[in-house]
């Protein structure tokens, strides 16, 4: 289903997609720290990713983190993929979780945010091999995955100044995560 | 047999998290977060979300199409540099994930990455010890 209309010979095609709500005119949010804090983390076997993560992170005060999870074992995987949505309501979105046993993770990335109400929320990404061999990608569910006998290190580049919260987003429809000052921050801002 | 040599020192310096929009390209995304935060040289230090089709450089130089939407970027690495004229230049690799969940991997090619729903990226800035005054 590739729509290759108009584009030069020899040029990859860049397709446009149609979001179903109003464009947001900021196209790029980013915000920044003067430094970022860096801590490793060891994820124990028998216990959730989310769990062990949010744990480790609170205890060091961290609520916004970006982070790289290195190899180790899966108890169990849970995982989806993006996929068009069938109904047209939106672009793409998650379609139904596959669940996996013994599965090795192979590397991941993630983001640690809140969630609207305050609550603590992972976003990852990562690569991993199923029992049988095969090598696949897609969104992990942290919370429904569970670590195996080999342990997943997580290398953290903390965010102190700012925040990353994740807030409905009227364009695509979706939860999305973006930066954004702390409420403290905006008041001092203002005053 | 070629003199293996150290070429840059440095620390890291800052550090940016951006939010990508749809329809951004990802190459070019990632340099304008650069060139607004006024970081001359930088690392990717995670990046995760969606694109509506990924197109990734072959051995020959043409160019892999991964058709979506939407394809899931696993992992990237890469860096930012800025070039002597002034322009930054980013040179993105990674590992995308179809929408059957197979892996895809190599570089992005520059303005055929666009962004499907977001992209999140944390880059931190890279201080080569010449530039610190």
């Amino acid at each position: 289903m590739q729509d290759t209309t108009g584009v030069p010979a020899g040029h990859p095609p860049f397709r446009t997609v149609i979001h179903p709500g109003p464009l947001d005119s900021v196209r790029i949010a980013a915000m920044s720290d003067t430094r970022g804090r860096h801590l490793r983390l060891t994820l124990p076997s028998g216990r959730s990713i989310h769990e062990s993560m949010v744990r480790a992170l609170m205890d060091e005060g961290v609520t916004s983190a970006s982070m790289t999870l290195l190899d180790g074992d899966l108890e169990t995987l849970v995982f989806c993929l993006a996929q068009p949505d069938p109904s047209g309501q939106r672009v793409a979105m998650y379609g139904q979780p596959h669940s996996e046993r013994n599965a090795r993770f192979i590397f991941g990335n993630a983001t640690l945010g809140k969630a609207a109400d305050g609550s603590p929320s992972v976003h990852c990404h990562a690569a991993f091999r199923t029992e049988n061999g095969t090598v696949r990608g897609g969104h992990v569910l942290t919370d429904k995955t569970v670590v195996g006998r080999r342990s997943i290190a997580v290398v953290v580049t903390a965010l102190d100044s700012f925040e990353l919260r994740i807030g409905y987003d009227d364009e695509t429809r979706m939860p999305l995560m973006r930066p954004r000052a702390y409420e403290a921050n905006l008041k001092a801002a203002h005053v | 047999m070629s003199e293996v040599r150290l070429i840059e020192r440095g620390q890291m310096g800052r550090v940016a998290y951006a939010r990508i929009a749809p329809n951004e390209d990802l190459v070019g995304a990632v340099e304008k977060v650069c060139v607004a935060q006024g970081f001359r040289n930088a690392f990717v230090r995670g990046a995760l979300g969606s694109l509506t089709d990924a197109c990734l450089e072959n051995a020959d130089g043409s160019p892999q199409l991964i058709g979506g939407p939407a394809i899931e970027i696993v992992s990237l690495a890469g860096e930012v540099r800025t070039r002597p004229d002034g322009s930054a230049r980013a040179a993105l690799t990674g590992v995308v994930a179809d929408t059957e969940g197979h892996l895809h991997g190599g570089p992005f090619v520059a303005g055929a990455n666009p962004v499907c729903v977001t992209f999140e990226i944390t880059l931190e800035e890279w201080l080569p010890s010449s530039e610190q005054g």
